[in-house]
């Protein structure tokens, strides 16, 4: 029995009739090639030597050879017989024409290097009754696409998945409820600190200076080493500062939990922050777990605009640099943490990133396009997720580190604006198999979305197997992770 | 240096309401009520009284207590700054007046319903909006969501928690020997109603690491003491409770519960300051002292006062509370009318009360050999300290 749809009827038998049909082995539009490596390599702000030259690719490329790419146009799909082909194309008659990605399940073989040409071939692998999400009613499609070589040698497959959902049928509240909360309470200042907040209005963190050369925060009337009040001038008291370099530790932090206050975040971190040039605040600190807080971690300086006329710092975890010598395997133990790593989520990521997939779909690059499908924004395509994933804990990994599989599953959108928190660790159960032979240990990592001063869900969540040196196994030199 | 006022002055009449959520009545009712017993308990017309002491935050200014009262003139008449730590403060201030023969009867009371009416634990968001230094020190922590007590403190207790490997476990220590005391007397909120450490680890988060456990209650009551000269005291209804010692204390980039700029953060610098005046006018030591009344709004911030007044030496407060040290049997039992966790927040004057009581040998918890307490008042503020003494 067919529904009705927007456009057409759904031929829920037809649709379902495809199910395990295989489609035709297809070439890749293009060569695995330097130039899209390093490409690939800015947009996911990847550092590794092994792959920034573009010799070898970024295993989490692997699809990406063979997206229809911009060349063709924005917009541009392929519209072969193969079978899931036919099942998005009788969803998207039925009026199911939103599309987006919800899994992506990869596994490596051999590394690709330039010159590699793959040929893909896909099966429709699954098709779920019809659902309700938070996007609106649709159906999931589920397939499973072969990777091989110019020899015929496979070198990776994918499980992917999708949802076709009917456009306007979903949630559109904000999921934050931003719009009821109250402001924060205003901070009061007089002439004494005025310079202070005046700087945060410019993304300037001002520390008091006097003449003595002496730095203290809270601003003090008085320099404590000698007692001397900033000096007067012809426009009355002098004040002196220097802007604060943004690189701090964390000294001490609560997380306020009870009474809840309606115009903070709950639960809401409150750091005790030593900045690096020896003074201490009070702040905020987003983009980490509280059950990630520790004393003395290294924290960056950010900004949160909380009023029309005030702009308050806040804090987030430092970005750990990429590690640059081998993790042996055995220094690796169940539970170990990956460091958090806060990502800007912007539209030159979201869109370049989308680029830099040879992903042309229009809500990646144009918010309008992105509206009629019912989102805010343009949105983060499945492809950047993965890679960013994939970068991060490559950095962790360090050289030599061979990342073997990654399975990622989507949650919430994130849109520029949003700042995409990763976390994860070494799965229980899993580093006791780290054994000295294999090197070979499983992930989990989640991506939060922090928007504005509250996380508001899981971007994406997964699991990633990777291979580590060992004893017994030389470390690659530019084998990438 | 020391005080010529120590051992001259004594308290001499303790009185208070119920303590309860929900008194029934005004603040001011509650005010009188508690004045007009401790004069009953000293056998003195409240007519006679010519001082008040109160500290900062009292609502129910002296001139409505005195109308009230029948108190036609007063030649003294003092506030104590900085809300709870001014609990000592009163006696120390009252003390002085005294001794110095500025008046010779004074009242310090504390009344209000912090839990039926304003709750206290609710914290300043929506205060300090003008722009004197005052409201202005605010702005360095309100805007970003640190606005109640207990939130301040917590900062304290993560610090100190990292500098030293206590524990929650050790602060539950602190609820679970208030809670004990409690249990013991009728007079308690919790009379009856003991918790063990598990209770306390189970109890929820209320601003890490400070868990509910952790948190003096938010009570409606009275407190009111009655000092006079030790001399005068010798005519009255009690035995004298004999300030040996009081003192307020205030150290270097002291703040309102947010003293967070000082170099470290683990220690209650002002604390020391009292507890340094306090031992040198008393002629007393550590080792004196059977029990203590330590203040107790968040029991992280009374481990460090242990180590302020030499009990243990710093970051050691966790192991000197070890093994019951700090409960009835032990070789300091605090809090033994249950402080303020157990037995209601009247922002440390209960506690004074209490330490009457053992002077007297009147406490429900009496602690024997119990000649010298010490009382605190509130920790990580401007604060005082006492002793009180057994008349020698």
């Amino acid at each position: 029995m067919g529904t009705v749809g927007d456009e057409g009827v759904l031929d829920e038998a037809g649709l379902m009739a495809l199910v395990g049909g295989v489609g035709a082995a297809t070439r890749a539009p293009v060569p695995v090639d330097a130039e899209a490596i390093r490409l690939w390599c800015a947009a996911m702000g990847a550092t590794d030597p092994a792959v920034l030259d573009g010799a070898v690719a970024p295993p989490a490329m692997l699809d990406v050879w063979s997206m229809v790419g911009m060349e063709r146009g924005v917009g541009a799909t392929a519209t072969t017989d193969d079978p899931h082909h036919r099942a998005y194309g009788l969803l998207s008659d039925a009026g199911f024409s939103g599309v987006v990605a919800t899994n992506s399940d990869h596994a490596y073989g051999r590394l690709l290097r330039p010159g590699d040409h793959l040929t893909r071939t896909t099966t429709l692998a699954a098709i779920s009754e019809r659902k309700t999400t938070a996007l609106g009613e649709g159906h999931f499609v589920t397939t499973e696409s072969d990777f091989v070589d110019e020899a015929g040698a496979s070198v990776g497959t994918m499980r992917f998945t999708v949802f076709k959902f009917r456009p306007g049928t979903g949630r559109t509240a904000e999921p934050d409820g931003a719009a009821e909360r109250p402001e924060r309470p205003r901070p009061r200042c007089n002439a004494d600190q005025a310079w202070h907040w005046e700087g945060m209005r410019h993304h300037e963190l001002r520390i008091q200076r006097f003449p003595s050369g002496r730095l203290v925060h809270p601003p003090r009337l008085a320099d404590p080493d000698t007692g001397e009040p900033a000096p007067m001038g012809p426009d009355g008291v002098e004040y002196d500062w220097v802007v604060a370099s943004g690189d701090a530790t964390l000294h001490s932090w609560t997380v306020t939990r009870h009474p809840p206050h309606p115009a903070f975040p709950d639960p809401n971190v409150v750091g005790l922050v030593d900045l690096a040039e020896g003074v201490r605040l009070i702040s905020n600190v987003v983009g980490v777990a509280p059950e990630r807080l520790e004393v003395g971690m290294p924290l960056r300086l950010d900004w949160h605009d909380t009023h029309e006329d005030v702009t308050l710092h806040r804090f987030r975890p430092a970005v750990t640099p990429r590690r640059d010598q081998p993790r042996p395997a055995d220094t690796v133990v169940a539970g170990d943490r990956l460091p958090v790593e806060p990502v800007d989520v912007t539209v030159e990521l979201v869109t370049g990133g989308a680029v830099a997939t040879r992903d042309p779909q229009d809500v990646h690059h144009d918010p309008e396009a992105a509206r009629a499908r019912g989102l805010p924004d343009v949105f983060m395509n499945i492809l950047t997720t993965t890679g960013l994933v994939t970068r991060w804990i490559g950095d962790w990994a360090g050289p030599g580190a061979v990342l073997d599989s990654v399975r990622v599953g989507l949650g919430v959108p994130t849109h520029p604006g949003d700042v995409l928190v990763l976390d994860g660790s070494v799965l229980e159960g899993t580093a006791d198999e780290v054994d000295a032979a294999t090197g070979r240990l499983e992930l989990a990592f989640t991506a939060a979305v922090l928007r504005g001063d509250r996380t508001i869900g899981s971007h994406a969540r997964g699991t990633a197997t990777v291979v580590l040196p060992t004893g017994d196994r030389p470390t690659g030199d530019g084998e990438p992770a | 240096m020391t005080s010529s006022f120590a051992r001259r002055t004594a308290i001499v009449g303790i009185g208070a309401t119920e303590f309860s959520k929900d008194s029934g009545r005004t603040p001011m009712r509650l005010a009188i009520e508690a004045c007009r017993a401790a004069c009953a308990d000293a056998g003195v017309d409240p007519s006679e009284v010519d001082g008040m002491s109160i500290f900062s935050m009292e609502r129910n200014q002296e001139i409505e207590v005195a109308r009230n009262l029948g108190i036609d003139e007063m030649r003294f008449f003092s506030m104590v700054p900085h809300g709870g730590g001014g609990g000592c403060g009163t006696v120390a201030m009252a003390a002085m007046a005294v001794h110095t023969g500025a008046a010779e009867m004074v009242l310090c009371y504390r009344a209000f319903n912090e839990r039926s009416w304003r709750r206290f634990g609710s914290g300043v968001s929506g205060h300090h909006t003008g722009e004197e230094a005052d409201d202005v020190s605010y702005s360095w922590s309100t805007p970003f969501g640190l606005v109640t007590p207990a939130q301040w403190a917590a900062i304290f207790a993560t610090r100190y928690m990292h500098a030293y490997g206590a524990t929650s476990a050790d602060f539950g220590r602190i609820a679970v020997a208030d809670r004990r005391h409690a249990a013991n007397n009728p007079a308690a909120f919790f009379h009856g109603r003991p918790i063990t450490l598990a209770d306390h680890q189970e109890s929820r988060m209320i601003a890490d690491p400070i868990r509910l456990l952790d948190c003096c209650q938010e009570s409606d009551g009275g407190q009111a003491l009655l000092v006079t000269t030790v001399d005068r005291a010798r005519d009255l209804a009690q035995r004298p409770a004999v300030v040996a010692a009081a003192t307020q204390g205030v150290a270097a980039d002291q703040w309102m519960m947010r003293s967070y700029y000082r170099d470290d953060i683990t220690g209650l610098p002002e604390m020391g300051v009292v507890a340094r005046r306090l031992w040198a006018d008393s002629g007393l030591g550590p080792s004196d002292v059977r029990t203590a009344m330590l203040y107790d709004h968040f029991t992280p911030l009374v481990l460090p006062q242990f180590e302020e007044f030499g009990f243990c030496a710093p970051g050691e407060a966790k192991d000197f509370i070890a093994d019951g040290a700090i409960e009835m049997g032990g070789r300091l039992p605090i809090n033994t009318n249950g402080g303020q966790l157990g037995e209601a927040y009247i922002h440390g004057m209960n506690g004074i009360a209490e330490a009457v009581r053992q002077i007297r040998g009147t406490s429900v918890n009496q602690v024997e050999g119990a000649d010298d307490v010490l009382v605190t008042s509130g920790s990580g503020v401007p604060t005082s300290g006492l002793i009180l003494s057994v008349e020698s």
